[in-house]
């Protein structure tokens, strides 16, 4: 594989690619952006940088539990997203904050603006993304951070923030 | 058992929103009492106001000057562990003027110091610093008169915080009745004890808080609901089954539903997704809790799953996991939820990592389930528009009256029936349109 330096502009492109994913809900897609035993977080609003394992969580997915949850998604019996959310994601503040041999650790803060029953609501929050680094970018740990004191009144998380 | 048998509903302003017909084997609530903003007001005075209500877990704050600011029936309250260690609850406004006195959501500390004239507590409620004090006239009686006030009551069962309001409640335990046992059988899982972890999940339904506890309270949504939920537990080796599951009426809007053989659990009962080093450990931890529990007990700790609904806002999900669910309601279609992993204290970390991945993963509004619930009680909320004022009033009542003829029989409940929705409903009515008495 070999050591190859990630530029911001590689990061901005990995993730508006999984953003544009995202929106468009083309969800296997989207899951072939983690490596085999890529895991997902979503920490609570609590949350003071301490290990998922250890505390609770929004999400805490392993890879059979990311599939579980793509495949549950993408049924008409997954009654919270029957019809889907339109979603309207804003991804910027994008940095490299470090780089090891095999791994790239990647921020940004993101806006996700959710539709549904002529409701709107409005996700805040920073990813801290390990990604693994090799011809591209895949997700190890794809973690999001929401900035909310708490989930607003309708906000739940039946989507992937 | 209550009969309520009034017929007109819509006529006189004494009516009873409560329909139980044991001849006609039907239980109807009328949909006003999910939209009404007036019953709502009605709700917070007359249940909220006085009764006992679960505040928090005592291993939220461990040390000494620990604490949490959390509101409870719209109350601004700080939940806190004196220096000298014992639980107090203090409204959270300065009596000097009324100041939000803690804006924090937790910390440690020995002073609560309100920001806008300096005046300082103590964490076990004295005023301990009034700034200028030479301007009032008997200073010590004067603080004395405006030390922190308490919540009139405080008392605690297996670590759970109860307090009231109405300082004229019967004691707790009272209160608790045949739900203490419970409490009681969960909070042996572990034998160093259970606690909970940082992690709350803090969320808010567009529903009304009624509507959270006849869902946790209803084993019929399970299947339709949860489908997917169901999918993915048969593709990781396991077939859930609603065979053999009850629900029981615990007195005083007390509900429990007991699951066996609907899921795994922890420690417990093996399930394929939680891998063979847990089977394993499963079988090492039966005998450990047979030694200290004694076999019989042991097996009731551990062999069925229970969701226990203490009345009127605490659920307790002691499932493949154990989640700690507090109900707020906030407007007749707004309920604030807090949820917090509760968790047997020390525990090795693959068990407590595979504990709340498992739990996290069917339980919250993140999970592969509780989405569902939660759209399914905002789907209610939105749909009894529908039948509010309609031209036949029969439209705008719900039906709960599965299961009726099967308990008529003197039969156990199922979990699938409406039985345990009946008795939380029907002390609603006792409280909210009776003389609100308890056990009225």
């Amino acid at each position: 594989m070999g050591r190859r330096t990630v530029t911001r502009a590689e990061a901005e492109d990995f993730l508006y690619r999984e953003a544009m994913l995202l929106d468009e809900w083309r969800l296997d897609e989207w899951l072939a952006l983690f490596e085999e035993g890529g895991r997902m977080e979503v920490t609570t609003t609590d949350w003071n940088g301490w290990d998922s394992s250890s505390a609770g969580a929004f999400m805490c997915d392993d890879h059979d539990l990311l599939k579980a949850r793509v495949k549950r998604l993408k049924s008409r019996k997954a009654h919270a997203e029957n019809p889907h959310s339109r979603t309207h994601r804003m991804i910027s503040n994008v940095i490299i904050l470090e780089q090891g041999d095999e791994t790239v650790w990647v921020a940004a803060n993101f806006i996700i603006h959710r539709y549904r029953d002529n409701q709107a609501f409005s996700y805040v929050g920073r990813y801290e993304h390990v990604l693994l680094v090799d011809d591209g970018l895949r997700f190890r740990l794809r973690r999001s951070i929401p900035t909310m004191e708490t989930m607003a009144p309708g906000a739940r998380l039946s989507f992937i923030l | 058992m209550t009969q309520l048998t009034h017929t007109d509903p819509g006529g006189t302003p004494n009516r009873s929103l409560v329909h139980e017909d044991w001849d006609a084997l039907t239980f109807k609530v009328h949909r006003s009492a999910y939209r009404s903003p007036a019953l709502f007001q009605q709700e917070t005075s007359r249940i909220w106001g006085h009764t006992w209500l679960y505040l928090g877990h005592e291993t939220e704050i461990p040390n000494p000057g620990d604490f949490k600011s959390r509101t409870l029936g719209g109350r601004p309250l700080i939940f806190c562990r004196d220096s000298s260690g014992k639980i107090q609850v203090f409204f959270n406004a300065c009596t000097h003027r009324g100041t939000i006195l803690c804006r924090h959501n937790e910390g440690n500390t020995k002073f609560f110091q309100c920001f806008y004239h300096a005046w300082a507590f103590s964490n076990s409620g004295e005023l301990a610093a009034l700034p200028g004090d030479e301007a009032y006239a008997d200073v010590p009686g004067f603080k004395e008169r405006h030390r922190l006030r308490s919540v009139p009551r405080v008392d605690s069962h297996e670590g759970f915080v109860f307090i009231s309001f109405d300082p004229d409640v019967p004691d707790l335990l009272t209160h608790l009745g045949e739900a203490a046992h419970y409490m009681s059988l969960t909070a042996k899982i572990g034998p160093q004890g259970m606690q909970t972890v940082p992690g709350v999940q803090l969320y808010s339904v567009k529903g009304n808080w009624k509507l959270a506890v006849e869902n946790a309270m209803d084993g019929y949504h399970f299947a339709p609901t949860h489908n997917t939920f169901v999918g993915y537990l048969r593709e990781t080796g396991f077939a859930v089954t609603d065979d053999d599951q009850y629900a029981y009426d615990l007195g005083d809007g007390h509900g429990l539903l007991i699951l066996t053989g609907h899921n795994g659990r922890i420690g417990m009962v093996w399930e394929p997704r939680f891998g063979p080093e847990e089977k394993e450990r499963i079988a090492a931890k039966r005998q450990e809790m047979e030694q200290r529990l004694g076999k019989e007990l042991a097996a009731e700790v551990a062999d069925a799953s229970r969701i226990l609904f203490v009345f009127p806002n605490l659920l307790l999900f002691d499932l493949e996991a154990l989640t700690i669910r507090q109900i707020e309601p906030v407007e007749a279609g707004r309920t604030d939820v807090r949820a917090w992993q509760f968790v047997e204290t020390g525990e090795p970390d693959e068990v407590r990592a595979l504990r709340i991945k498992t739990m996290v993963s069917f339980v919250g509004p993140g999970g592969l389930a509780t989405p569902d619930d939660i759209e399914a009680y905002e789907a209610v909320q939105r749909g009894i528009e529908a039948t509010a004022d309609s031209a036949d009033p029969a439209w705008d009542w719900s039906d709960m009256s599965r299961g009726m003829a099967n308990e008529k029989q003197g039969n156990q409940g199922r979990s699938i029936d409406e039985g345990a929705m009946r008795s939380f409903w029907r002390q609603w009515s006792r409280r909210v349109e009776g003389d609100g008495t308890p056990g009225a």
